[in-house]
């Protein structure tokens, strides 16, 4: 076998790794769950219903990654989002007002974001550091103003409730899911994108506009917060100061999981946030049941970092090499 | 090329082995209860390291589970709604037949879950507005709650305050714990209140705490009175702790704490010779702080005021779901129990330390059982 072709097969056999790992970890906890005495179905809802508004958010992320920048304040949006679409549902009981609202609100975070990482040169790092401390605050003023010795604001669960099943959701995300893929991998823009991450430089002297491209993945961002806050109110219609918390660190996560680095650039792929999530949260699950938490406390964390290290490790070896992506 | 791929191979089968040993390890708590044919409560807990926790804790998994055929499973710290539903979610997949909360991010939806799935749910912390009671004492699953009211808080922070007061204190620090936390918001509410102050103008509790809830925070430039509030802090970290040395430069006569001041702050303000007050439980720690002088004044419940929660939910799995003379869910206040010196602390906390709780066996007996009414459980618990 020619020395090309084995380096192709080992990095086929690396690209298909996060998928395998996903199989690997859905049949280790089911097994698990049947030890353990649990219900596989209720708890496949609970992990599908804590893998789906990362899966959401983070796939319209890996536009904005692949363009080898990031947005950190991502999970700060997605709470901002939910925070003005519970209080406009509030004042007008109107829930398509407050669908708009969601969608709006994650669209307009994401394009500000992006105004001043594309118009005003501020490194995205800064830029979203700062909108998530300040969409943070503002959303814990209104919560905690309007929630007053409730500790949160909410709307009746009858308005979300026939929105509240696993068919529905799942569809949503097939839906939200074809669509980044049709832009992502089918159209001019995709390709583009990933010419940007991967060398701004060629993709400038070829006269590809990043600006334009960094508003088209913002935009997809947004999107993707506008669907993930609508989902969170699906599953609990009340939001706290601690709703979608963690969101924003676990896309990172997620997307490293599913076997795309974080530089972005043509190695992106767009279904990376989907296996990545689900393999996140399948493997924090099974960590969450076999290990007595009350025995040493975040030690379920310890352990998932250890995975994180050796996922990267493995992942990286595809794209640790002299040779061009192909 | 092979020794790229001899990592790789090596890597995964680390993985692998370890995923195996991880299965195999487990849990033998989970193993033992899943084997056991006792009642299977689930705990919410937001809470997991404070000293008033620790000491719940400490009665249900020690004294409870080695005194009842029951088995307590703690949750990790939760954070959001989210955290407290997926956990409902996951005492339910596992058979629980009940839910007791020490956490409130939620306490509508984990009402509403714990209905979904047929667990019962009672409160074991604090309790619902008079407004959400109302929407909820129907509810089948739901068995009742037993804790100090909003208004209780506000009293409990209120006779600290007075107490300073009445000591001729002028200078005062105060610490809020976690504002906006609606527990928290009340008692600083009611030490301003009790230190003879206003805030933004009114002593009023709902005037004040509505202000509060809007600042987030207690803004010391909207106090007047006698007492001068010299400095404020909330939260915890190392911002916290900045704040901290800052407010003892400021030389208060006193600290006074909503809660939580012996975890974070015994140890610097006893350095400084510093005193204070806590709204928090009979512990040791805290006996160690008055013993040496630096706890003067401590409003606390002790670890097993969440006996008679404990005796609800028993009943309601055992068939008997108590409810109240108008056919509701129950609803009882506790108040809390004030130490100001090593004596009166000791009273309270010999009397409920280890295998002689103030709500032992005994006493739960006489309300668990077939036979039990609402009346035999109020009577028990106003009688503590």
């Amino acid at each position: 076998m020619s020395k090309l072709k084995k380096f192709k097969n080992t990095q086929m056999l690396i690209a298909t790794l996060p998928l395998v790992a996903l199989i690997a970890l859905f049949f280790i906890f089911c097994g698990v769950i049947q030890t353990y005495g649990y219900r596989l179905d209720i708890y496949l809802q609970i992990v599908f219903n804590e893998a789906v508004v990362l899966a959401v958010v983070a796939t319209g992320a890996i536009f904005i990654y692949t363009l080898g920048t990031f947005d950190i304040s991502l999970g700060a949006s997605t709470l901002f989002a939910a925070t003005l679409g519970v209080t406009v549902y509030n004042k007008t009981e109107s829930l398509a007002l407050m669908i708009l609202v969601l969608f709006a609100t994650g669209i307009a975070c994401s394009l500000f974001n992006s105004v001043l990482a594309s118009v005003f040169n501020i490194p995205a790092f800064v830029t979203t550091v700062a909108m998530m401390s300040v969409l943070s605050a503002i959303a814990s003023q209104i919560i905690t103003t309007d929630g007053g010795a409730l500790g949160g604001i909410s709307i009746p669960s009858s308005v979300v409730e026939p929105y509240s099943g696993i068919g529905f959701k799942a569809m949503l995300l097939i839906i939200y899911i074809a669509v980044c893929f049709y832009v992502f991998q089918l159209t001019k823009t995709g390709r583009r994108m990933k010419f940007i991450g991967g060398n701004p430089l060629c993709a400038s002297l070829t006269g590809i506009k990043a600006n334009k491209y960094t508003i088209i993945a913002f935009t997809m961002a947004g999107i993707g917060v506008g669907l993930g806050a609508f989902l969170t109110l699906t599953y609990t219609p009340s939001v706290t100061t601690q709703t979608a918390s963690s969101i924003g660190m676990n896309i990172f996560i997620a997307i490293v999981f599913g076997g795309m680095p974080i530089s972005g650039g043509p190695r992106s792929k767009i279904y990376a946030a989907l296996v990545g999530g689900f393999s996140y949260m399948l493997l924090n699950d099974i960590l969450e049941i076999v290990i007595d938490s009350s025995a040493a406390y975040g030690i379920t964390q310890v352990i998932s970092a250890l995975f994180f290290m050796a996922v990267v490790y493995i992942t990286s070896m595809n794209y640790r090499t002299q040779a061009l992506p192909r | 090329m092979k020794k790229r791929f001899a990592k790789l191979i090596s890597l995964a089968l680390v993985g692998v082995m370890s995923a195996g040993v991880l299965a195999g390890c487990g849990n033998s708590n989970d193993t033992a209860s899943a084997a056991k044919d006792g009642v299977k409560i689930g705990v919410l807990v937001a809470d997991v390291s404070g000293e008033e926790a620790l000491g719940f804790r400490n009665y249900y998994e020690e004294y409870i589970q080695n005194n009842y055929d029951v088995t307590f499973e703690y949750t990790d710290a939760l954070e959001s709604a989210e955290d407290e539903k997926a956990a409902i979610e996951k005492f339910a997949s596992k058979g629980y037949d009940a839910i007791i909360s020490l956490s409130s991010s939620d306490r509508a939806q984990q009402i509403e879950t714990c209905e979904e799935y047929g667990v019962y749910y009672a409160i074991a912390s604090g309790v619902l507005d008079d407004e959400q009671y109302e929407q909820y004492k129907g509810y089948e699953h739901f068995v009742g709650q037993i804790g100090p009211s909003n208004e209780t808080e506000f009293e409990a922070g209120k006779a600290m305050g007075e107490y300073y007061k009445e000591q001729g204190i002028s200078t005062v620090a105060i610490y809020g714990a976690f504002i906006p936390n609606p527990m928290h918001v009340y008692r600083a509410a009611g030490i301003i209140a009790g230190l003879g102050d206003t805030y933004g103008g009114t002593d009023d509790m709902n005037g004040m705490i509505g202000q509060i809830f809007g600042d987030q925070a207690v803004d010391p430039s909207k106090i007047e009175g006698d007492v001068e509030v010299v400095a404020y802090l909330q939260g915890y970290g190392d911002t916290t702790t900045d704040e901290l040395n800052a407010a003892i430069q400021k030389a208060p006569e006193a600290f006074l704490s909503v809660g939580m001041a012996t975890t974070f702050f015994a140890q610097t303000l006893a350095q400084n010779d510093i005193q204070f007050a806590d709204i928090d439980s009979f512990t040791e720690m805290n006996l160690d702080s008055m013993t040496n002088g630096t706890l003067t004044y401590l409003a606390g419940k002790y670890s097993s005021s969440i006996g008679p929660v404990f005796a609800l939910v028993m009943n309601a799995v055992n068939g008997n779901v108590i409810r109240d003379n108008d056919g509701n869910a129950v609803s009882l206040s506790q108040g809390y129990l004030v130490a100001t010196d090593v004596d009166s602390f000791n009273e309270y906390y010999v009397t409920d330390n280890g295998d002689t709780p103030i709500f032992d066996k005994e006493s739960l007996d006489t309300i668990i059982g077939d036979a039990v009414t609402y009346d035999d459980v109020k009577a028990l618990v106003e009688s503590k």
